[in-house]
């Protein structure tokens, strides 16, 4: 139905974004186009429906059932009807001035009806009525991409192009919207192109995937066989990911960083990060090779072994924490309060107890709104609790503010943090260099060279990088340089609040090994806050799931996961995109 | 700002700098390089139009307008330079706290700010001045106070946009003070916006202190000045026009040119240490 054949996206300079992009999808089929930033997914995507970026021009053919879309004027016709985009972000999306109803009926084709709207909306799960008449601000990001897909949905098109549609929701959610995307693409026999970025999405979700890596396609392959990769960037892709069901006893990540695809345009785009490249593999661009129900842009995949993904070694150690309670929170409630004409608060925190032995690692899992960053800051002094008591390493810190200057600064060394965004986490100002020897300063170390020097080396990063502005980083260096600079005052608990969730698949891994490192062999214990299970159970011993402002379950990682008692935690576990292919309710329907 | 922002990219670059550096030299020399005396009178030679001894002519006491002008630019520059950094650094200060402070502090001083702001600036300015005997310090002093409140809330919102990001709450837990983030954190983030407004404000206090010296205060009588200029010359309109325009123009050319150079200083600055990639 789609065939797309080297599309190419080129910028204003001419410089290659996308090159020489094939692949085809037939009605009913669902494939996946997977890659990290910067491999031209969504470029490629969006070349497809001419919504490219100002500056950006898309050459080569793709064709929709005989239609040629690329270079193509008067597309009104064809976009909506014919093939049409679900995009990412469900919170801007939405017009927030139109109703649900309005944004539905001014998608259907002609002059919809009221009873249309409604029985499209009940397409997409929202059986309410009255949700017609609502604005988008008082609906659920959940919700929200509903509407959307009903909307993208109205004019009936053949083919659906859904770039990252999960991302921004919560995995509960995500669940449920994969799901009904896929019931949906049955019942219409549409055909669906998912973008994502995260691999087991795109298993559980697709029929086929296509791997792309910094603007050209290197692997493609039913999605079935993937977990027996024929190009060792999937294969390191694959190893990268944690799991829900095993610790592995080292997360291996791809060393280095993606490259711009303007600088690898003539040559294998992934050589410099491939333990199996030799001279050749840089000559010239490798071409896509046939292996009958796959494709793979490795020239040497006949000659290397990449194994079978999947029965790598189970780290079994359990730790059990002996000790002394290095931070102890007991009944904390922090209530949000607003002044004004209309006052309203809000409780982010219900009485929530919960103890950090040394040396210990403790998960915080649980969705968005669910407090646990509320907790993180309060356990930093950053935000001071309602009620309860936090103590830490003897010192009661529940509010710093009512501290002496000598027990704060005390308090300071005990705890320190890394943040989720990597990009405002280092003062845009200032070199790596100095950002490091301000933190060593607070400890009075003596040999500030030297120990910065130190610390770049345990995060894994060379030692000219403290000249460096945090502007010449990337986001898994800069996070690394974050890291160091909370280890440079030498604290006994390190809170981590989601410090992987913005990173690249192959550069979480990295991040996650220096956060493990720093717990094993420095002995410092972790408050890991994180959303994403198969995360927790890699780098933590125990695990705390919260929900709605309250800790609903607690005990060992492995425990929890593999038998969750609270049916909260049953729900969460359950909605983990699947690491076996296409499985799970809804999503497994017979075609 | 974005409209002007425009504009500036089609001026060429070179061409504001060009007219600002020519008075900047003038400032330099001043009556080293005034063709005669500035104030020496001639009387035999009253409102003369521009001839080969007068480039721009004389004025109704036979001075020459042409080294008038150049002798005036010192104090036209100086002025404005002086206000424009005072109250950059008072504001500064001033936003810095309320901003990252918060609470009551920031409650006094935006309410003080937005008392100053309430008043008209230059009518305030004319009846102080007025009221008290026109001394220059006087007028430099009271268009720093007005127009300090405007710079606050400028760089209070910046502060504001600022200070809860990871980078200053990393500093606050690694156990950096107060005044060590406010200064070595905050403010080289918020410079930008600083720069940008110092420029600004020597505009408007060019063309404030050119208006208080139309009407007769400030600047003390003979001096050459330009704003005093086009008052003594405004009668002469007929017989010398050079002698009232060459003031306006010069007015109106260094005020275009330090706004447009403004502009591309912030746009350099603010660009500097940010992401390529990042919106």
């Amino acid at each position: 139905m789609l065939d797309v054949r080297e599309l190419t996206v080129h910028d204003g300079r001419s410089r290659p974004l996308v090159r020489g992009v094939s692949f085809s999808v037939g009605p009913g089929e669902t494939v996946g186009l997977v890659g990290e930033s910067g491999s031209g997914k969504s470029l490629t995507a969006r070349a497809l429906v001419s919504l490219l970026p100002p500056g950006l021009r898309a050459g080569g053919s793709a064709l929709l059932a005989g239609k040629e879309l690329v270079g193509a004027k008067g597309l009104r016709g064809v976009r909506g009807h014919a093939v049409s985009l679900l995009m990412q972000d469900p919170f801007t999306m939405l017009n927030p001035l139109t109703t649900i109803g309005t944004h539905i009926l001014e998608s259907l084709p002609g002059r919809g009806s009221r009873a249309e709207v409604l029985r499209r909306l009940a397409e997409v799960g929202i059986t309410d009525p009255a949700v017609a008449a609502r604005f988008p601000f008082q609906l659920s990001g959940g919700m929200r991409q509903r509407v959307a897909l009903a909307a993208a949905l109205a004019k009936d098109p053949g083919l659906l192009i859904a770039d990252e549609p999960t991302t921004a929701l919560d995995v509960t959610t995500q669940a449920e919207v994969l799901a009904l995307l896929r019931r949906l693409q049955v019942e219409r026999q549409m055909g669906l192109v998912l973008i994502t970025h995260d691999l087991r999405v795109a298993r559980s979700a697709c029929d086929r995937v296509l791997v792309m890596y910094a603007g050209a396609l290197v692997e493609s392959a039913p999605s079935g066989e993937l977990d027996k990769p024929a190009h060792p960037y999937t294969s390191g892709l694959l190893r990268s990911v944690p799991s829900a069901t095993h610790r592995q006893p080292v997360l291996l990540g791809i060393p280095g960083s993606v490259p711009a695809a303007a600088d690898v345009a003539d040559r294998c785009p992934f050589a410099d990060r491939c333990t199996w490249v030799e001279d050749a593999c840089t000559d010239h661009a490798p071409p896509l090779v046939d292996l009958g129900d796959r494709s793979t842009a490795c020239r040497r995949h006949d000659e290397i072994d990449l194994g079978h993904v999947g029965d790598d070694d189970v780290d079994p150690t359990v730790r059990v924490a002996v000790g002394d309670t290095l931070l102890d929170v007991v009944d904390v409630v922090k209530t949000y309060r607003s002044t004004g004409f209309r006052p309203t608060s809000f409780t982010a925190l219900e009485g929530v107890s919960l103890h950090v032995t040394e040396g210990e690692s403790l998960a915080v899992v649980g969705e968005s709104g669910s407090g646990k960053t509320t907790l993180a800051r309060t356990v930093l002094g950053l935000t001071d609790a309602t009620e309860g008591r936090i103590t830490l390493g003897g010192v009661d810190v529940t509010s710093y503010r009512r501290l002496r200057k000598a027990q704060r600064a005390q308090a300071r060394r005990l705890v320190q943090c890394v943040f989720q965004d990597p990009y405002s986490s280092l003062n845009p100002a200032h070199t790596i260099g100095y950002a490091l020897t301000e933190a060593l300063r607070q400890r009075t170390a003596t040999d500030l060279a030297t120990e910065v020097d130190e610390l770049l080396d345990l995060v894994g990063l060379p030692t000219s990088y403290a000249k460096r502005l945090p502007a010449a980083l990337s986001g898994g260096q800069r996070q690394r340089v974050a890291i160091a600079r909370a280890l440079a005052v030498r604290p006994r608990l390190l809170v981590c609040d989601e410090p992987v969730a913005a990173l690249d698949v192959s550069v979480q891994a990295q991040v996650l090994e220096v956060l493990r490192k720093a717990n094993r062999e420095l002995g410092i214990a972790l408050l890991f806050i994180t959303h994403d299970l198969a995360v927790a159970r890699q780098v933590t011993d125990r695990v705390v799931v919260m929900h709605r402002g309250r800790i609903v379950e607690h005990g060992p990682t492995a425990e929890v996961l593999d038998a969750p008692t609270h049916p909260y935690t049953a729900r969460l576990v359950a909605s983990i995109p699947g690491t076996a292919p296409r499985t799970g309710g809804e999503t497994h329907v017979a075609q | 700002m974005r409209a002007r922002a425009r504009i500036a990219r089609k001026v060429p670059g070179a061409i504001p700098v060009f007219a600002l550096g020519l008075v900047v030299i003038a400032a330099l020399g001043g009556d080293w390089l005034a063709p005669y005396d500035p104030g020496a009178q001639d009387l035999a030679n009253t409102a003369m139009p521009p001839s080969g001894a007068h480039w721009l002519g004389t004025d109704d006491l036979g001075r020459d307008v042409l080294s008038r002008l150049v002798s005036g630019a010192r104090i036209a520059l100086l002025g404005p330079a002086v206000v424009a950094i005072g109250v950059a650094v008072l504001a500064t200060v001033i936003g810095l706290l309320a901003g990252y402070r918060g609470g009551w502090v920031d409650s006094a001083i935006m309410r003080g700010v937005d008392l100053v702001y309430a008043v008209p600036p230059l009518l305030v300015a004319i009846v102080v001045v007025g009221v008290f005997g026109g001394g220059y310090p006087l007028a430099i002093g009271v268009l720093i106070a007005l127009s300090v409140p405007a710079d606050v809330r400028m760089v209070r919102s910046a502060v504001l946009a600022q200070r809860n990001l990871a980078y200053v709450e990393s500093a606050r837990t690694v156990g950096v003070g107060r005044g060590r983030i406010l200064f070595t954190h905050l403010l080289p983030n918020v410079l930008p916006t600083v720069v940008a407004n110092l420029l600004l404000t020597f505009v408007s206090a060019l063309v404030g202190l050119a208006a208080l010296a139309f009407l007769g205060l400030g600047v003390g009588t003979g001096a050459p000045d330009w704003g005093r200029m086009l008052a003594e010359n405004k009668g002469m309109l007929d017989l010398n026009p050079a002698a009232m325009a060459a003031p306006a123009v010069l007015i109106t050319v260094v005020a275009a040119s330090v706004t447009l150079i403004g502009d591309r200083v912030y746009d350099r600055m603010a660009a500097r240490g940010r992401d390529v990639g990042r919106a």
